[in-house]
């Protein structure tokens, strides 16, 4: 077993120095940092115009800023990691095989499971070298209070893996694909049917499909005077406020509640939704986090098709964010289970295509 | 040749073939190679040199055949070949941001060598083939023949039983060569197995003791070898006088068609080695001053030319390599080296 962990940090160490080192890489972490730092000097200047406890803001960190910040950090490496990765794994096999290097590596006593799982740990922790640099900046967002560390945690891990997706699927679609250039292309077009495709999809979706909605509703009117039909407006201030009859309205909804399921497959919604959210004395999310998983899970209730609205009595406040948020399903874990379904299964692909002694090979592929 | 025969070590190949889709790029090879000597594996471009290396070195699954890599089936066995196999590929790849020295080590690292172990070895290498000045620089400012050296380092950092060399030469300058084949001729004095692949036919005669010519995917058959070696080659003579040379063999009894006119020499077909021992006693005898006297194509290649004619010859559907028109004899370029480069231009 630690044989093959030794093959595996060969490999691993092989490919860093290979890929990773070099002036270019620093200079994109130069920028990075540079970025990360502008992002979190506006947003503790926009919370720094809110009076603590102010209207909107939680009470218990918002005022501060801090948990906009880490959230906002959060997702910049999330952003950053998923643009970065596919560059630096999507060439990890069939780049070698175009530089002749590939062969020369396996006829060595290293595994093709040692050279994959080598290379997929090389591109994860050069995507995870954004994570490290970002981590002044998270530390000051924890300072600035009202964070609490299930959040910090939490995010924190869901952030790692989903560069760790992003890594396996960029190592898998270069060890299927024969050409360098079309797997990075494929592995930007998954990143982007994650992150933006699954939002078009599901927004589409819901426009399309909608349904009828046939209310009741009673209003006050004014009681006319002349016995008249009663009408809302203008009010007559002489005249009696009573309950009119109930009318009936008529209008569509769209159905976003039969397409949540395909939110769950999206990065920044899955590690927003697997995030324990804190809530205000309100009982309002108080980070970025929360205020999207709020969005996120209320969508999952199907619209009252028959709405009775009666305004003549007191008429029910709806669910607030903490309600909505428990009573409706954690989709995080379905779209984690996605996820790593999906880089597995690339990486799997890619071991039966670069397997040696091979038998079948593509059409086109020299071995050397 | 036959599989009766049992090595514990060498290269025993019979029946093997190999298809890439409809392509057959190896059809029907059969030799062994045994340890202690060097054999070359001749044939033109395309002939499926470099796809039988590459199942030899347990890359490349046979459709059929039978291999045995120091006695081990590189399928079944695969990290036993892979321990004792060293390969030295005919494409030209390399770590570029990688150093010489840590191109080395990395490479004894992957084959399970300690960290120390795998610096000294590297060192050792690099000294060997040469490259000490480049040691430290990064493989992507080497020259070709630079890379060439460091290739063959790569393929001996684990001291492997069985050297496979594709086309090892090729970028060579003149005194890496001859560097090349005394480091090969050492290797296989130290028990090893080396099999060699060229189409330089000259380079290979000084260097091996057994040869196997390919030709379409199939190894010739022992008796065609046999016959192709007998058959009769062109001497090279020279003499200051070639005019009285010409008269000479013309009075010998040498008929006009088989002398062929080279620049400052004569090139005369003779049918065996006595005749020629024959043919010099008599040109002597008859006072002409004779500076060379020497066959006009190496032994390899004679034979290879001969194999490639006569194949020409039964096969009608596939264009020959090489045509020679029977008449005259080859000039000093050696034919092979004006074919086309390698069909693998990658
Ligand atoms: N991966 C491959 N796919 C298709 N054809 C191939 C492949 N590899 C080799 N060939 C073909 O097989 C034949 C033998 O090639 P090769 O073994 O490289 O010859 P050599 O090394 O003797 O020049 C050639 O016709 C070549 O085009
Ligand atoms: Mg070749």
């Amino acid at each position: 077993m630690s044989a093959f962990w030794g093959g595996v940090a060969v490999i691993l160490s092989l490919e860093l120095r290979q890929r990773v080192r070099g002036i270019a890489w620093y200079v994109l972490l130069g920028v990075f940092v540079f970025l990360v730092a502008i992002v979190t000097v506006l947003l503790k200047l926009a919370f720094s115009f809110y009076p603590t406890g102010g209207e909107g803001v939680g009470d218990s960190g918002g005022a501060s800023g801090g948990g906009a910040i880490f959230s906002a950090v959060i997702y910049f490496v999330l952003l950053l990691g998923t643009l970065v990765a596919p560059a630096l794994s999507g060439t990890a096999i069939n780049g070698d095989r175009d530089s002749g290097t590939l062969a020369t590596t396996q006829v060595t006593l290293i595994t093709t499971g040692q050279l994959l799982l080598g290379k997929f740990l090389a591109a994860w922790l050069a995507a995870l070298a954004f994570l490290a640099a970002a981590l002044p900046f998270l530390i000051y967002a924890a300072i600035q209070g009202g964070i609490d560390w299930a959040t910090m945690i939490v995010s924190a891990l869901v952030l790692i893996f989903e560069l760790g997706i992003v890594a396996a699927i960029g190592v898998g679609l270069s060890g299927i694909l024969n050409r360098p250039l079309f797997s990075i292309v494929v592995s930007y077009l998954v990143v982007a049917a994650l992150s933006v495709g699954t939002l078009i999809a599901f927004g589409l979706g819901g426009v399309v499909v909608q349904s009828q909605v046939v209310g009741t509703e009673r209003t006050f009117v004014n009681e006319p005077t002349d016995g008249s039909a009663g009408s809302e407006l203008p009010v007559n201030p002489d005249a009696p406020m009573a309950c009119g009859p109930p009318t009936v309205v008529e209008s569509t909804v769209p159905r976003f509640d039969h397409f949540w399921g395909i939110l769950v497959a999206n990065p920044y919604v899955l590690l927003a939704d697997a995030v324990p959210t804190q809530f205000d004395t309100n009982s309002y999310p108080v980070d970025l986090f929360g205020v999207i998983k709020m969005g996120v899970r209320s969508v999952q209730i199907a619209p009252d098709l028959h709405p009775v609205n009666d305004y003549c009595k007191d008429f029910a406040a709806g669910p607030n964010a903490k309600q909505i948020i428990n009573s409706t399903a954690p989709g995080w874990a379905v779209g984690m289970a996605l996820h790593l379904l999906l880089a597995l299964g690339s990486l799997f692909w890619a071991y039966r295509r670069t397997r040696t002694p091979s038998g079948k090979l593509p059409t086109g592929t020299r071995i050397a | 040749m036959s599989d009766t025969q049992s090595f514990s070590g060498g290269i025993v190949v019979s029946g093997v073939r190999r298809a890439f889709g409809t392509v057959y790029a190896v059809r029907d090879v059969s030799f062994t190679a045994e340890p202690g000597t060097v054999t070359a594996l001749i044939g033109p471009n395309g002939s499926g040199k470099t796809t039988l290396m590459l199942m030899l070195a347990s890359l490349l699954r046979p459709d059929a055949g039978r291999i045995r890599i120091a006695g081990h089936d590189p399928l079944t066995a695969t990290s036993a070949v892979r321990q004792a196999v060293g390969w030295m590929p005919d494409v030209l790849g390399s770590w570029a941001s990688l150093s010489v020295r840590s191109t080395l080590e990395t490479t004894g690292r992957l084959y399970r060598m300690d960290r120390m172990t795998a610096a000294a070895r590297a060192a050792e290498l690099i000294a060997l083939v040469g490259l000490t000045e480049l040691a430290d620089q990064p493989t992507r400012v080497l020259s070709r023949g630079q890379k060439q050296r460091l290739s063959l380092a790569r393929a001996l950092v684990h001291d492997p039983e069985v050297l496979l060399l594709d086309e090892p030469a090729s970028g060579l300058d003149p005194v890496a060569r001859i560097e090349l084949r005394r480091l090969v001729r050492r290797v296989a004095a130290e028990g090893k197995t080396v099999l060699v692949s060229s189409h330089v036919l000259a380079e290979l005669d000084e260097m091996a003791d057994a040869a196997v010519y390919i030709e379409h995917g199939v190894t010739a058959s022992t008796d065609r070898v046999a016959g192709a070696k007998r058959s009769a080659r062109a001497w090279r003579i020279r003499s200051s006088d070639l005019l009285g040379l010409e008269h000479a063999l013309l009075s010998i009894g040498v008929a006009q068609a088989e002398i062929t006119r080279d620049r400052a020499e004569l090139l005369v077909a003779v049918g065996s080695e006595t005749a020629a021992a024959e043919l010099l006693r008599r040109i002597v005898a008859s006072g002409l001053p004779i500076s060379v006297f020497a066959p006009a194509v190496g032994d390899l290649e004679h034979t290879f030319l001969d194999l490639s004619r006569s194949a020409a010859a039964v096969s009608v559907t596939r264009a020959p390599i090489t045509t020679m028109p029977t008449t005259s004899m080859p000039i000093t370029s050696t034919p092979t080296d004006s074919i086309s480069i390698d069909g693998d231009g990658r």
